[in-house]
C-alpha cells in the first residue's frame, strides 16, 4: 500500500503565540480509517483543514496521492470534507446538494443525478432526494453531508468532528454505519474527534495530539496497551500514576521502588539506575487478590471508597505512602456482592508485570 | 387632582373668547407681518398676530379648502384673488372702516380681480414688476431683450421662474402681448418657444432663496425675478446684479389682503388692515422686502425721496408699462397645463 | 359564554386598536384619494363624478408617461448603481473585513448620514457637483478639467448620485444582514466540491443573500420613485419626476381629482414592485428556512 496523504513538517503559526500545528509528519495508507485524537484546542481541525486546503500551512509540505498539493486551493484538491454542522447548501434540495459536485466533473444532469440517487441509499436515505435540509432530521442532514462528500469518489475523505452533533443513540449507531460505510466505499478516511472511544471503535490507526503535535501514532489497541506517556494513557483509558525510581534490572523486567511498594514491570526503558519514573496501571488490570492469593506485583493498601456503577464496581484504594488509586472489578454473579469489599478494610492489589507501564520522569498527579 | 382639573378647564373657557379675540391669523408672504413693525402694532391694538407664510400662490386654496378655518386674513396676488372669491373663501370688505382706502393708486383699485358684484374682497397692499435681472461682470452690453433668455451663448446659465409667469414670458417673446388672454394657438407657440429653450435652462427657480443661491454659486447670469426681491439679498452679499424691464415689457403682480369668511375676530382683523395701509405698514413692508406699496400718500409720508423715486412710487408710466396679473378663470388649466408639459419634456 | 366576554373584549382592543389604527390611517386617505381620482376637475375646484377620464388622460397626455418614465428610469438607475455600491461594500465587510472594530466603524460610516436631515444630505451635494463646487474645484487642481464644467449639477446624473447617496444605507442593511446570516462554511463546503470563488459567489452567496438583494431593491426603489426633493435641489430643467407632478396637481393646478388618479398609479406601481419582492423573498426563504 502506498501513502495517499503525506505530511512532512506541517506546522501552522496563526501568530507568535497562537500556534495552531507544531511540525507534524505523519503519512496515511490508502484505504486507511485515521483518525485525530486530542482534546479540544490541540489543531486537530486546524490540521485536516490543511489537508483539506482551507488553510495554508505557515511550514512543512503535503503531498496528496504523491504531487505535493501544498498551496493548491480546496477546490483542485481530491480531497472531500464532511464539515461539524454538515455545511449543507439550504436554497437547494437533498439531490441538487449532492449532485452539487458532479456537474464540475463534467457529468451530465442525468448521470448527476443517478449518482445523487445512489449514494443516497448508500447512506439509507433513499426517499428524501427533493426534500430541504430544513426538512431534515440532525442524523439525516448527517447522511446527506456524507453522501455529498463521498458521491464524488475522493482519494481522501475528511470528517470534522462528524457525530458531535447527534444524540448519544444516534451517535453509537452512526459509528458503526459509518465504519462499514469506510469498508463499502474504499475510500480514505482521516476522521478528527475529541472521543476517545469514538476514536478507538471506529478508527484503523489513531493520532493523539497534544499542543499541536503528535503525542502518540497508532493501532488503538497498541495505544491502549502501550501508551507511549502518561498524557497518552490517561487521555485513552483511565490509568493510576504512582511516582518511583529505577532499582534495577531483573530476568522478569524492570524493578522500582516506589512509596506504596516495590514493583516489577516488563517494560524496558534505557534509563540508568536511580532514575525518577512514573509507574501507571489501568484501573481494569488490577485485582482484589483475595485471602492466600498472590500476584508478580503485590501492593497492599486501604479501601477508601467504593462506587457501585452496575457492571461492577469502581473501588478507590489508599496505598502506602498516601497516592490513591482506581481499581475496577466486575461482578460476575449475585454471590459475589455479599463479597463486596467496605470502605476501611485492608487489601491487597495483585498487577502483572506486563500491565505496568513504565514513563520517564515524574508526573503531577 | 379632579378639582385643579376643573379649575384648569374653567381657566381654559374663560380665556378661550378673550385670546381670540385679541389675535389675528395671517396667511401670508414672509415679510409681510414681519416682528420690525408688527410688534408696535401688537403693543397699540392689543391684537397679537399670528403668521404662517407660503411659498407659492398656489398655496392659498388648498391650505383654506384642507379644513381651513384657522386663518383670518390671507394676500393672494392679483391672479389669485377671483379665485378665493369664487371658491367662497373670503368675505366683502367694509372699505369705509378702512383709513386712507382713497389713497391707493386707481389702478389697483380698478383691478377686476379684487371686486365681485359691486363690492370689494381685497385691499391693494403692495406690488412690483416681474422684472429681468443679470450678472453685472457677465453682460459688457446690458440685454435688453426676453430674447436674451433664449441667447443659445448663453446655454446652461439661465433661469427662469417655475411659474405659469412663464408662459407669459415666452408669449411676449413671440410677439403674443395680449398674455392673459392667449388663444390655444398662442399657448402652443409660447409651450414651443420654452421647449426649445430648455436645453439652454440651468435651472427652473422655484423660490426666492433659490434663485439667490443659483447667482451667488455662479450657476445663473439672468433669469426673470421679484423686482426688488432677490437682487436686494443678491446686493446684501456683494453679488452685483441689475434688473431690467425688457422692451417686450413686464409682468406686474400686485398683492392685497383678504378676509376669510365668517372670521371671528373680525375687530383686530380691521385695526390689522388700518395698520397695514398705514404708513407703518407700508413702510414696514418696504423696508423688509423692497417691494412698492399701494398707498400713494403714505409712501410720500414715510419713505426718503431716494427710496420713493426707486420704488417708482410716482411713476406713472412705469406702472402703466406693466401688465397687472389677471385671473385666467376657466383658461388657468390651458396655461398650467402648457407649462406642466414643458416640465415633464 | 359569560366568562368569555372579558376575553372577547380584551381580544377586540388587542386586536381592534392596531385595525382602527390601519383604517383611519391607511385605508380611509388610500379611500378618499380612490373616491378623488373618480371626480371632475370643474372650475374653481372640482364636482363628484364617477368617470375614468382622469385615467384617460394619464394615458393618452404625453407628458404623465413621459414623467412616469423617467421616474422609473431614475429609480431604477438609483437602485442599481445602490445595489453596484452597496453588495461588493457589504461583501467585503462581510466576508473579507479581518479587523471588527474597522468592520463596525466602515459600517456606521455608511449609516450614519440617516441621522442627519435628508435635507441637508440633498444640499451637499449641490455644494460637491455645483460649477464652483468641489468636485470641479478637485478636477481643476488636478488639472483633468481647465475650467469648472456644469455637467456634474442640475441634470438627472445628480438627481441619481445624490438619490443614491441618500438611499445607498437601505441597500446596505439589508445585504448586510442576508450576507451575515450566510454560513461561512457554506462558501468552503462548495470549494471543497470543486467549485471555484466565482462559481462559489453564483451559486451559493448570490442566492443566499437574494432576499437582501430584494429588500434593498425594492425600498431604494420605492423611496426614489416618491421623492420630490432632489429634483428640486439637484435636478435640472430635465428632471421632473412623478411625485413632484403629483404636487403640481394638488397645488398649482388644484387638480386633485388628476393628481389623485396619479397617486394611485403610483401606488400600483409600488405594490407591483413590493409584491414582486415579496415573492422573490418567500422563494428564497423556503430554502433557508
Ligand atoms: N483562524 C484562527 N486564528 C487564530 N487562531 C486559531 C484559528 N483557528 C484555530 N486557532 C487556534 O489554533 C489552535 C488549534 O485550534 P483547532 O485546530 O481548532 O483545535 P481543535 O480542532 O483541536 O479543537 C487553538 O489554540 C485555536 O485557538
Ligand atoms: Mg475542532
Amino acid at each position: 500500500m502506498a501513502a495517499i496523504i503525506e505530511l512532512q513538517r506541517i506546522s501552522k503559526h496563526y501568530s507568535k503565540t497562537i500556534i495552531g500545528v507544531d511540525d507534524v509528519s505523519l503519512d496515511v495508507e490508502d484505504g486507511e480509517f485515521v483518525t485525530l485524537l486530542g482534546p479540544s484546542g490541540c489543531g486537530k481541525s486546524t490540521l485536516l483543514r490543511m489537508i483539506g486546503g482551507f488553510e495554508a500551512p505557515t511550514h512543512g509540505m503535503i503531498r496528496l496521492a504523491g504531487q505535493d498539493v501544498t498551496h493548491v486551493p480546496p477546490y483542485r484538491r481530491d480531497v472531500n470534507m464532511v464539515f461539524q454542522d454538515y455545511a449543507l447548501f439550504p436554497h437547494m434540495t437533498v439531490g441538487e446538494n449532492i449532485a452539487y459536485g458532479l456537474k464540475i466533473q463534467g457529468r451530465s444532469r442525468a448521470q448527476a443525478r443517478d449518482m445523487a440517487v445512489d449514494a443516497l441509499a448508500l447512506v439509507g436515505l433513499p426517499d428524501k432526494i427533493d426534500q430541504k435540509p430544513a426538512q431534515l432530521s440532525g442524523g439525516q442532514r448527517q447522511r446527506v453531508a456524507l453522501a455529498r462528500a463521498i458521491v464524488r469518489r475522493p482519494k481522501v475523505l475528511l470528517l470534522d468532528e462528524p457525530l458531535s452533533a447527534l444524540d448519544a443513540r444516534l451517535r453509537d449507531q452512526m459509528r458503526i454505519e459509518m465504519k462499514h460505510l469506510h469498508e463499502k466505499v474504499g475510500i480514505t478516511f482521516i476522521m478528527v474527534t475529541h472521543d476517545q472511544e469514538e476514536a478507538l471503535t471506529m478508527s484503523d490507526r489513531v493520532v493523539v495530539m497534544e499542543k499541536g503535535r503528535v503525542a502518540q501514532d497508532g493501532r488503538p489497541q497498541d495505544l491502549y496497551d502501550q501508551p507511549a506517556s502518561p498524557y497518552v494513557a490517561n487521555f485513552i483509558g483511565t490509568t493510576n500514576f504512582v511516582a518511583g525510581s529505577l532499582t534495577g534490572r531483573s530476568p522478569a523486567g524492570t524493578r522500582i521502588a516506589s512509596a506504596a511498594g516495590d514493583f516489577t514491570a516488563t517494560a524496558d526503558l534505557a534509563l540508568p539506575q536511580g532514575a525518577e519514573v512514573t509507574l501507571g496501571f489501568r484501573p481494569e488490570k488490577v485485582r482484589l487478590l483475595a485471602e492466600g492469593e498472590t500476584a508478580a506485583n503485590v501492593v497492599p493498601g486501604r479501601i477508601a471508597e467504593v462506587i457501585y456503577y452496575g457492571l461492577g464496581l469502581r473501588t478507590t484504594v489508599e496505598l502506602a505512602g498516601g497516592t490513591q488509586v482506581h481499581v475496577d472489578c466486575l461482578l460476575p454473579d449475585s454471590l459475589a456482592r455479599s463479597a463486596v469489599p467496605q470502605p476501611g478494610a485492608p487489601v491487597r492489589l495483585g498487577i502483572e508485570p506486563h500491565n505496568v507501564f513504565v514513563f520517564a520522569g515524574r508526573v503531577a498527579a | 387632582m379632579k378639582k385643579t382639573l376643573t379649575a384648569m378647564l374653567t381657566l381654559g373657557l374663560a380665556a378661550g373668547p378673550a385670546l381670540a379675540e385679541g389675535t389675528v391669523n395671517v396667511l401670508t408672504w414672509e415679510g409681510y407681518a414681519d416682528p420690525s413693525f408688527i410688534t408696535k402694532f401688537e403693543e397699540e391694538s392689543g391684537c397679537k398676530v399670528s403668521a404662517t407664510y407660503v411659498g407659492s400662490n398656489d398655496d392659498f386654496a388648498p391650505k383654506l379648502l384642507g379644513g381651513g378655518g384657522i386663518y383670518d386674513l390671507i394676500t393672494p396676488s392679483i391672479d389669485t384673488t377671483a379665485l378665493m372669491i369664487d371658491l367662497g373663501l373670503v368675505e366683502p370688505l367694509d372699505t369705509a372702516a378702512i383709513t386712507g382706502w382713497n389713497d391707493i393708486y386707481p389702478k389697483f383699485l380698478s383691478q377686476e380681480g379684487i371686486q365681485r358684484d359691486g363690492a370689494y374682497y381685497g385691499m391693494p397692499y403692495v406690488w412690483g414688476a416681474i422684472a429681468f435681472m443679470y450678472l453685472d461682470s457677465a453682460f459688457p452690453t446690458p440685454p435688453t431683450s426676453i430674447a436674451d433668455l433664449w441667447n443659445p451663448e448663453l446655454k446652461g446659465k439661465i433661469s427662469l421662474w417655475d411659474d405659469k409667469s412663464s408662459i407669459y414670458v415666452a408669449a411676449r417673446k413671440n410677439g403674443d402681448m395680449d398674455i392673459y388672454n392667449l388663444t390655444d394657438e398662442q399657448i402652443e407657440k409660447a409651450k414651443a418657444a420654452l421647449v426649445e429653450q430648455k436645453p439652454l435652462v440651468r435651472k427652473y427657480w422655484a423660490t426666492a432663496g433659490e434663485l439667490v443661491d443659483l447667482y451667488k454659486a455662479g450657476e445663473v447670469v439672468i433669469s426673470n425675478t421679484w423686482a426688488g426681491y432677490q437682487s436686494g439679498l443678491l446686493k446684501a452679499e456683494g453679488v452685483k446684479v441689475t434688473e431690467f424691464i425688457p422692451k417686450e415689457g413686464a409682468e406686474g403682480w400686485m398683492d392685497s389682503w383678504m378676509v376669510v369668511k365668517d372670521t371671528p375676530n373680525k375687530e383686530c382683523a380691521y385695526k390689522f388692515l388700518n395698520m397695514q395701509l398705514s404708513e407703518l405698514g407700508q413702510c414696514g413692508v418696504a423696508n423688509v422686502n423692497g417691494y412698492s406699496v399701494a398707498n400713494a400718500a403714505a409712501a410720500k409720508a414715510c419713505m426718503p425721496a431716494e427710496q420713493y423715486a426707486a420704488l417708482h412710487q410716482d411713476d406713472p408710466n412705469y406702472l402703466d408699462s406693466l401688465q397687472v396679473w389677471q385671473a385666467l378663470g376657466d383658461r388657468f388649466e390651458a396655461y398650467t397645463n402648457a407649462w406642466n408639459a414643458v416640465k415633464a419634456q | 359564554m359569560i366568562a368569555r366576554a372579558p376575553r372577547n373584549l380584551s381580544a377586540l382592543l388587542v386586536l381592534g386598536i392596531p385595525l382602527l389604527w390601519i383604517v383611519v390611517f391607511m385605508l380611509l386617505p388610500y379611500g378618499i384619494i380612490v373616491t378623488y381620482s373618480f371626480w371632475l376637475k370643474s372650475y374653481p375646484t372640482f364636482k363628484p363624478a364617477f368617470q375614468f377620464g382622469n385615467y384617460l388622460t394619464l394615458l393618452t397626455d404625453v407628458q404623465y408617461l413621459q414623467v412616469l418614465g423617467r421616474t422609473l428610469k431614475i429609480s431604477i438607475l438609483v437602485s442599481i448603481l445602490s445595489l453596484g455600491l452597496a453588495y461588493p461594500f457589504a461583501w467585503w465587510l462581510v466576508f473579507r473585513c479581518r479587523s471588527q472594530a474597522l468592520r463596525t466603524w466602515a459600517y456606521m460610516a455608511v449609516i450614519a448620514p440617516l441621522w442627519v436631515s435628508y435635507l441637508l444630505r440633498a444640499y451637499i451635494w449641490k455644494t460637491i457637483l455645483g460649477t464652483e463646487g468641489i468636485l470641479n474645484s478637485f478636477l481643476m487642481s488636478t488639472g483633468l478639467i481647465s475650467e469648472p464644467s456644469s455637467l456634474f449639477l442640475y441634470n438627472q446624473f445628480a438627481m441619481v448620485v445624490t438619490l443614491t447617496y441618500i438611499f445607498i444605507p437601505f441597500m446596505v442593511m439589508p445585504i448586510y444582514t442576508a450576507l451575515e446570516r450566510i454560513p461561512l462554511n457554506l462558501a468552503e463546503a462548495s470549494a471543497d466540491l470543486g467549485m471555484g470563488p466565482v462559481q462559489t459567489f453564483l451559486k451559493v452567496t448570490l442566492p443566499l443573500s437574494t432576499p437582501g438583494i430584494a429588500a434593498g431593491f425594492t425600498l431604494t426603489f420605492c423611496l426614489s420613485f416618491g421623492d420630490f426633493i432632489a429634483p428640486f435641489l439637484v435636478g435640472g430643467p430635465d428632471g421632473n419626476l412623478i411625485a413632484s407632478v403629483i404636487q403640481t396637481q394638488f397645488g398649482a393646478a388644484l387638480n386633485w381629482p388628476l393628481g389623485s388618479a396619479l397617486s394611485i398609479v403610483m401606488l400600483i406601481i409600488v405594490l407591483a414592485i413590493v409584491s414582486l419582492s415579496d415573492r422573490l423573498e418567500a422563494t428564497a426563504h423556503t430554502g433557508a428556512a
